[in-house]
Order: structure tokens, then sequence, then C-alpha cells
């Protein structure tokens, strides 16, 4: 294990090999904000590549093409926005995007096709309604998720709410904080299930109670992306009234090692867990605050759950693909309730009263599929530009196949694709995961593909799905998924989950559910 | 296939286990494991000199593969002599457009089309130069190519093991990912490596012969590639490495699809 000081590099080492290193330290990523007018003056054409990454810091992404509009990525903390921000991210989208807006697994809101001229006015109207966007992408701390039934939910442990808003007051946008190794994940929730997916994230604080006072187990060093991991328990409890504390100090030794600056690779604290476990960051912690916290380890969880369907003090309301219109957001702003968005790309309005018919009105009915609401897809085409294929559309096109096949019956299954690697749609973990690839077909001409991910799961303890068949061209896909859904929906027990029905089944047998044959896989 | 001995999971963690080794060790895993279904990508410039030089030594017959475009510089095809003195096993492609359709594109907007507008530059390099090289992989199980973490700074995390789903899955390796440039110029030097002699004459980065033309010093980069275009798509302005998969999707994007 790399862990001794002899093996620690030199800031030099980190700043030659590693190319955003040396962009961050020539200029703050943070203070291109003002150079925008001058950007502007001088037009698209001449912002060089290292401002156009510099821009990261501020949420902005390039659309695809490259050729002159972004995505822009706004942080809501908790996935909370009043309706007086929801308003104006949807006017936002109608005067300067087009219209439209994507809900986000982090519980962000993005809209795209914004013009670089536009910027200043978007960032005043974000600014005006108490948004930021201030570290959505870059080396930064990312939006800090939660439980969208935080305060309103009954059985929840306490409100951890205040916890997320001073962790996020705190590092948004803090200098310091947005100069960490590479993006940095955090979860932070009281609720009774994982519905935040705090293991897969690089910090989950979760509620737990020690003799009765409210405080947080943490686990440390999950993600998804190319390799994934789950995370492991710190193995310590906090007070609610530290967490920030043990937080910022995770973070600090985090920053601090520039083992993991040389590489951009490396450059994620799952690393760091694998080279001195959960241990060794808790000495770590512990040495640096200079006091040692009770020992303590997070219970089981059940299934992530997905808050649909009206509900006392709320209303779970499934938004298919994620996908919002400005109109809608500025419709639902009107309704003049709290909005909270959800890790599976969805919204909860806070309300006492049952507004089905409002929601339908505005077109997101409430009683569509539970499959469609946990169904979750990347952003990906046309969009994205490390997508290889269709993901929001073929993920619409599978679900309204398994609706039409298996009504409700379907309903629990989590379906997740994914148009590359990276994993925003969170493939690893789905019931089924799905990640777009290419096959070349008997012509030699390029198809779209899928490799099918099975036996991914969020409940604690969460697993990582394994592509059991691989390459599987888009035309044949859906057979694929009906022999696999009819295999569990036919063979299952009562109440069995598609995890569960999948563990307890060969290989052999999913595949000639399946109807295909399975990869070779690791095991050669 | 054999490549389906190698998914996600298990190129990740190998990328992450060849962070800090030479670019020797990953080309001796890679020709081990795939080799004869392996080849290197080369436009022979710097890095491709240095990688042939390295796999060369390690097996002289892994195919080491190039596009002609048919639009090269004359010193690079005196660069490919000089390969072919210097290495007299040299399993070396060369791979060409497709006759009929790159006919096809000169009859129809002439042979210098790529002067009168982005979409016909485009064009241009996706008859001949991306479809070649997709062509070309469409036969193999694993690549090889010479792309770096400091060409492109939007490109810092290359991973030396990559699945690429661009090409059919196949397994990319990038060696080099984390040398310089300097580190790769020094190796060409030290080992007395054949390198374009265009280099000597002021270009920064070797392509196309009518697309390419030297810098001065202090210079913006940009100037040597496509210097007449406006409204081009970002990182395709500098160092539009074919390897990299971005110009593919911009083609798409712009041009439609490859097929």
């Amino acid at each position: 294990m790399a862990s001794t000081a002899r093996d620690a590099p030199t800031l030099d080492l980190v700043l030659k090999r590693n190319s955003v290193e040396r962009l961050k330290r020539e200029k703050s990523p943070l203070g291109i904000l003002d150079e925008l007018p001058a950007l502007i003056a001088g037009g698209y054409e001449q912002v060089p590549e290292e401002d156009i990454v510099r821009l990261k810091w501020w949420g902005l992404y390039h659309d695809k093409p490259k050729i002159g509009t972004f995505m822009l990525r706004i942080k809501l903390a908790g996935g909370i926005v009043t309706p007086a921000q929801l308003r104006a991210i949807g006017e936002i989208s109608n005067v300067h995007g087009r219209g439209e807006g994507e809900l986000t697994t982090r519980q962000n809101v993005q809209l795209h096709y914004l013009e670089l001229g536009a910027l200043p006015d978007v960032f005043e109207r974000l600014e005006a309604a108490s948004l930021t966007s201030a570290g959505a992408c870059g080396d930064t701390v990312r939006n800090i998720t939660g439980c969208p039934l935080a305060g309103l939910a009954h059985d929840e442990l306490f409100d951890p709410t205040p916890v997320i808003e001073e962790a996020a007051a705190f590092l948004y946008g803090h200098p310091t904080y947005s100069d960490l190794p590479r993006k940095h994940k955090i979860s932070i929730t009281a609720c009774t299930d994982s519905c935040a997916a705090p293991e897969i994230n690089c910090i989950g604080l979760v509620g737990a109670l020690r003799n009765g006072e409210e405080g947080f187990g943490v686990l440390v060093g999950g993600g998804l992306s190319s390799v994934p991991r789950i995370a492991r328990d710190l193995g310590i409890w906090v007070p609610k009234d530290e967490a920030v504390t043990v937080l910022v100090a995770i973070l600090d030794e985090w920053r601090e090692d520039l083992r993991y600056r040389v590489s951009r690779v490396k450059a994620r604290l799952k690393f760091m867990i694998d080279d001195i476990g959960p241990e060794g960051l808790r000495a770590r912690i512990e040495a640096r605050l200079g006091r040692c916290f009770p020992d303590f380890t997070l219970p089981p969880a059940p299934p992530p759950g997905n808050h649909l369907g009206v509900h006392d003090g709320y209303v779970g309301v499934p938004v298919h693909l994620g996908l919002v219109t400005g109109d809608q957001m500025i419709a639902l702003a009107d309704l003049g309730h709290e909005v909270r968005l959800t890790r599976q790309q969805n919204l909860v309005v806070v309300t006492g009263d049952d507004i089905s018919a409002e929601l339908e009105r505005i077109g997101l009915p409430v009683d569509a599929s539970a499959l469609r609401g946990d169904a979750i897809a990347c952003t990906g085409e046309p969009h994205c530009n490390f997508s290889v294929t269709e993901t929001k559309t073929r993920m619409d096109s599978l679900v309204r196949l398994l609706e039409d096949r298996f009504g409700r019956e379907a309903d629990g299954l989590r379906l997740h694709l994914d148009g590359c690697p990276h994993a925003c749609a969170q493939h690893w973990v789905g019931d089924l995961g799905f990640q777009g690839t290419t096959v070349r077909d008997e012509e030699g001409r390029r198809r779209q593909a899928y490799d099918i991910f099975v036996r991914g799961s969020l409940d604690r303890p969460a697993a990582i799905g394994r592509p059991l068949f691989r390459r599987v061209p888009t035309e044949e896909l859906d057979e694929a998924v009906v022999g696999l859904v009819q295999g569990w929906v036919g063979g299952r027990a009562a109440g069995e989950t598609f995890r569960s029905f999948c563990d307890r089944s060969s290989d052999d047998e999913l595949a000639q559910l399946a109807g295909r044959e399975i990869s070779v896989g690791r095991a050669a | 296939m054999s490549v389906e001995l190698l998914d996600d999971l298990e190129a990740g963690e190998l990328s992450v286990e060849f962070e800090g080794e030479e670019p020797e060790a990953v080309l001796e895993w890679a020709i081990e494991r795939f080799a004869p279904r392996i080849s290197i990508s080369t436009a022979f410039q710097y890095d491709g000199a240095v990688l042939l030089h390295m796999a060369y030594a390690i097996d002289p017959s892994v195919e080491v593969f190039s596009v002609d475009t048919g639009r090269l510089p004359q010193e690079t095809y005196d660069l490919i002599e000089a390969m072919r003195e210097r290495y007299p096993e040299l399993n070396l492609q060369l791979v060409s457009p497709d006759a009929a359709t790159t006919s096809a594109m000169v009859g129809k907007h002439g042979p210098n089309l790529f002067y009168r507008s982005v979409e016909n530059r485009l064009l241009c390099c996706q008859v001949r130069k991306v479809l070649p090289l997709t062509r070309h992989l469409a036969g193999l199980d694993a690549w090889i190519t010479g792309l770096r973490r400091d060409q492109w700074a939007t490109r810092s995390d290359i991973r030396k093991v990559e699945i690429d789903h661009d090409h059919g899955a196949i397994v990319k390796l990038n060696p080099l990912a984390e040398w310089t440039e300097e580190e790769t110029r020094d190796y060409v030097r030290q080992h007395d490596l054949p390198y374009n002699a265009l280099y000597d004459k002021g270009f920064t980065s070797i392509g196309c012969a009518p697309c390419t033309r030297p810098t001065q010093a202090g210079e913006d980069l940009r100037a040597g590639r496509w210097w007449w275009e406006t409204n081009a798509p970002k990182e395709c302005g500098i160092h539009c490495a074919i390897e990299t998969g971005g110009l593919e999707h911009e083609l798409r994007a712009l041009v439609g699809d490859d097929d």
C-alpha cells in the first residue's frame, strides 16, 4: 500500500503530470465569472480550451456539438427548491434555453443550449433567486444530496436539513473546497431507507441515534464511474452539531494528500480508502481533530423508497425520464408549494392537499407506474459529448414496452440506463443496468448496443452489478429484457425483488430467460 | 470472441493498477494478452515513434497501422521509409480510404473541399481518416494509441486501459497517457529515433499536407491546423486526433452518421 511518507509526491510532480492541477493554479476557475464580459466581447471562437474547462466550476459544460452553447447545472442542496426559485429556473430555460429542463440523480436541474452572451443575465437571475451553480461541475463539492422527505417523513430519525444547509453554505463556492483532487460527492440523510444512496457517495452521513442523541454514522469511499466502489463504514458516530466539522476534516485530509493529485484516474476518495482503509482514515481524522469518536456501525437498511403518490403532507410525482419543460416548472411554481427533487429524477411537492388534478393538468400525472417513476436514464443523446447511444429515448421505449406487456406487474423493477461508463444514471446499482456501447453488424456498419448489468443494488449492503450480457444490439434489447422480466414476474416468490430473483438464479438460467449467451466475463 | 475476456469492471481495475507504471509494462501486458489481434495506431508523430520502438523490442511482429489519407506530406512518407529501414521486420499496415467513396466526394465537392466550409472539412476527415480507421478497428480485439493527458485541457483523465465503446467495445490502450510532450521528445532524442522532418521546419502537429502549416514561436497552436476556419467545434482545432473518439461524436452531430 502506497501510504508511507516516503512515497508522497512533490507538488512539482503533481504539476508536471496533471494539467488540471496546473490550470487551477494558473488562474482560479471560480474567478472566470469575472472574465465573462471579456470572453463574450472576444467571441466564443476565441475562448481558450482552458477557460472552457474553468467554466465547469460554474456548472457549465459544452453541449454537443461543441460550437458555442452550454449546459447549465443548478445546485439544489438536498433537492429543495422554493416556488420562486423554480419559477426563475423555468424562466431562464424559456428565455435563454429551449424551454427544457432535466432533473438529475444528484437532485440538480440542468438546462441546455445557453449561449455565452446570455450568461451574465443567467447568473443575475440565479443570484436574484438565491440559486447557485458554484461547484456544480469541476473539482468541487458537488450538490449535497438528501432524502426528499427531510422534515416531512413521519418515520425519519430527525430532520437533517439544517446540517445540509450548513454544509452547503460553507462549502459551495468556497475557494479551498473548490480545489479538491476531483469532484467530491456528499449525501446527508436521516431517513429510514437509503433513497439518497449514501453507499455510492464519497461521504455519506447517515442519521443514527446513540443513547437517544441525534447524530450520524459515516460512510466513506463510495462512487461509481469506471471503477465502482460501495462506500465503507468509517466506524464512528458523530453528534449532529459536529457533523460539518467532521465532514470538513475528511475533506481536509483528502485535499492535502498529494498522492491523489498526480493522476485524475486515482483522484477520488475511494482510492484513498482502498489504500488505507476506513480505519486509516478514521485515525487521521481523530488525530487531526485531537479527539476520538465513539465506535459505531450502521445497521442494514431496506431498499430505497421512491416516495411516489399522494401522502399525508406530500405528493410524489413521477417525472418520466426526468424531463420537464420551462412552462411546467413555472406552472408548478404557480401552485405555490415547495418542491423537492429526488435521486430518481422525480419530484415531491410539499402539500397537505391532494393536488393530483392540478398536476395532471400540468402534464405530470401522479398515477404513472412505479416502473416509470423508478426508471433513470442519463442525459445522453443528443446533448452529451460522451454518450455513444440513445439514453432517455431508449428508456422511454423500454418503459412503454414493459408497461404494455406486464402492466403494474413490473412495478418495483428499477431500470438504470447510461450512454457511457461514467454512470450518471447509476447503471452499476440498478436491478437491470444498461450501459451504451457499439457493435459492428455483418456489413461492418456501426450499431448502437447495450451491456446489461444484473445483481446491482442500493440496499445496505449495496452491490455492484456485473455485465452479464454484453454488446446486445439495440434491436435485440427488448427481447432480452422482456425475457428476464417475464422470468421474474412468473417465477418470483410473493413480494420477491428482482435482485433477489437474480441472486438465486444461476447465470445460465438468466441467459436462458434472456435468450442470449452470457459474457465470459472476469472469471477467464 | 476473446475480447469478451475484458469487461468494464476489469478494465477499470487495470487502469488503476497501471497508474505510475512505465509504458512498456502496459505494452508487454497487452501484447501478451491480445496478440495477434492487437495493433498500434500511429500518425508518425513523436508519440507514435516511441510506441513503435518500445513495442518492436517486445515483439517485432506486432502490427502497426496508420491511415494513409492520400494527402499526407512527402516528409511523412519519407519517415515511413526510414522506419522500414530502422525496423526490418516491421509489420506495418497502411490503411487507405475507400476508393469509390473518395472519388464520389471529390467528384461532388472538388479535391480541396475542406477550405470551403467546416462541414466539408469534417466530411473529408470522415472519408479519408475516420472510416478507414473504424474499418480497420473492426478486425481487432485491442488497439494502442499515443494519446497523452497533456494534449488537451479537457482530456486529463485518459486511462491506460479502456473499453472503447465508440468502436465495438474493443480494448483501447493508452500507454503514454502519463507522459508529457517533453518526455516524448526526450525519448526520441535519447534513442535516436527517426522523426518527421517537418518538426524541424516549425510544425507542431502533423496531419494532412493541405490542412497543416508551421507556426511561429508564440503563435497560438491553433494557427497550425485548419487556420482558415471559424465556427469549428472546440477541441478539434488543435490536436484533432482521430483516436479520441471525440471527432466522431462531432461528425455524427454535424455531418450525420458515419455509414
